[in-house]
């Protein structure tokens, strides 16, 4: 799975929007997988390091506890409903998200549209 | 080049013992259709039903902009006023502006809260109307977000407005009529979304008033699609079945702004839903 954040954190390089709507995003975010814990560090729009876990140490803003499954329907061209966004997912029982969700939301856009990069794989425009 | 039939104008009335100026527009000939928006958006959301041509030749399409969002203006002395919509002032609102441009039983369409109200005026004052569409409408839906998020001085309420209701835009929805559909909540006023929210997230008073809404004399047709996590095909048929003789349709690729996010997938179950409505308004009321 780390593989996949580790793409992302590429192709956030060749947006140009989502570096400008995260400019002021310097935060670490946890993404669980049926357990397995990646750490994403932003600092101003970009990822700068993706880090499996397991860690205590490793302070983070805000969580998105999902599994494979969920996000790999997540990451289709038409996700089914409640797959099709991450509060969805939280929707339907397949994901929770913890943390400072104020700080989520207000970088809600930037977040959503970093997480849906995958998309783009299916559609063959990455 | 082209230009659009749609026509905007101003109408002035008295709510709440003040005078509004309300932005209304219109389109087609017929039978009148009395259209509202979702919180935190405006009449924009109905812009492709009303450039409709197959729509607009049976139909007078009418929508307006409820006080403090789109080109309707907040009352005077909105400065040092904390905006929350309530029932009462939205059943209010809504039977000024029938009464103000001279509606003799219009067909009243509401998507999100417009649907909602659409219900309570089903329930409590049917005689001014001849059918009910009622769009992502449902008995009641708490906040599962705190409705503060969207007003606050350190961060932009359109924004994460905008952002928290993508969820409920369908990924088939072309991506222009995505964004256009956002625009409008990034637009909106401060405090506007949260406050609609409130009445939203808050009143649950519809719920006990479902059973005495009377098809028979003013049908009430359900529609609701799949992609809208605020309110679900279960929260729209556990409203259906709560109102003796109500229909509902699921739409399987629509999500919570169907007139605006997809106007192609929406055209069919919206022609649907007019003609279920009665040709011509009933004469008792």
């Amino acid at each position: 799975m780390i593989d996949r954040f580790q793409d992302i954190q590429a192709w956030l390089e060749d947006q140009p929007h989502l570096l400008r709507l995260g400019r002021l995003f310097s935060e670490t975010v946890l993404i669980e997988v049926e357990g397995e814990e990646i750490y994403l560090t932003f600092e101003k729009g970009r990822i700068v390091s993706v880090e499996a876990g397991p860690s205590r140490k490793t302070p983070w803003r805000f969580a998105l506890r999902t599994d494979a499954e969920a996000l790999e329907q997540f990451w289709q061209a038409r996700p089914a409903p409640g797959f099709h966004d991450i509060f969805g997912l939280a929707k339907i029982g397949r994901g929770r998200i913890d943390g400072d969700i104020l700080c989520l939301v207000k970088n809600l856009r930037f977040f959503k549209e970093v997480m849906a990069l995958a998309r783009h794989t299916e559609e063959g425009a990455a | 080049m082209s230009i659009e039939p749609i026509t905007g104008r101003y109408l002035t009335i008295e709510i709440g013992g003040t005078l509004r100026r309300i932005y209304f527009e219109e389109a087609g000939q017929g039978r009148a259709v009395l259209c509202l928006h979702t919180a935190g958006a405006d009449t924009r959301q109905w812009r492709h039903l009303m450039n409709d041509a197959e729509v607009t030749a049976g139909h007078r399409l009418i929508a307006f902009d409820m006080p403090w969002h789109g080109k309707s203006l907040p009352p005077e002395g909105f400065e040092t006023q904390e905006y929350l919509l309530t029932t009462e002032a939205y059943i209010e609102t809504v039977l000024a502006v029938v009464a103000g441009l001279g509606l003799e039983r219009p067909i009243l369409a509401g998507c999100s809260m417009g649907g909602r109200i659409a219900l309570q005026l089903a329930a409590l004052h049917p005689e001014r109307f001849s059918g009910f569409i009622a769009i992502e409408a449902s008995d009641f839906q708490p906040a599962w977000y705190d409705i503060d998020w969207f007003h606050r001085p350190d961060a932009h309420g359109g924004e994460m407005g905008a952002a928290l209701v993508s969820a409920n835009i369908s990924p088939y929805a072309p991506n222009a009529e995505r964004w256009n559909t956002l625009w409008m909540f990034m637009q909106s006023g401060p405090g506007v979304f949260r406050g609609d929210l409130s009445f939203y997230t808050r009143d649950d008073s519809l719920i006990g008033r479902l059973g005495q809404i009377d098809t028979g004399k003013t049908p009430v047709h359900l529609l609701v699609g799949a992609y809208d996590l605020t309110c679900t095909p279960e929260d729209a048929k556990r409203t259906a079945a709560a109102i003796p003789g109500a229909t509902v349709s699921v739409m399987d690729e629509l999500g919570h702004f169907p007139m605006s996010e997809h106007p192609q997938g929406f055209r069919p179950f919206f022609l649907d839903a007019l003609a279920r409505m009665p040709r011509v308004a009933v004469q008792a009321a």
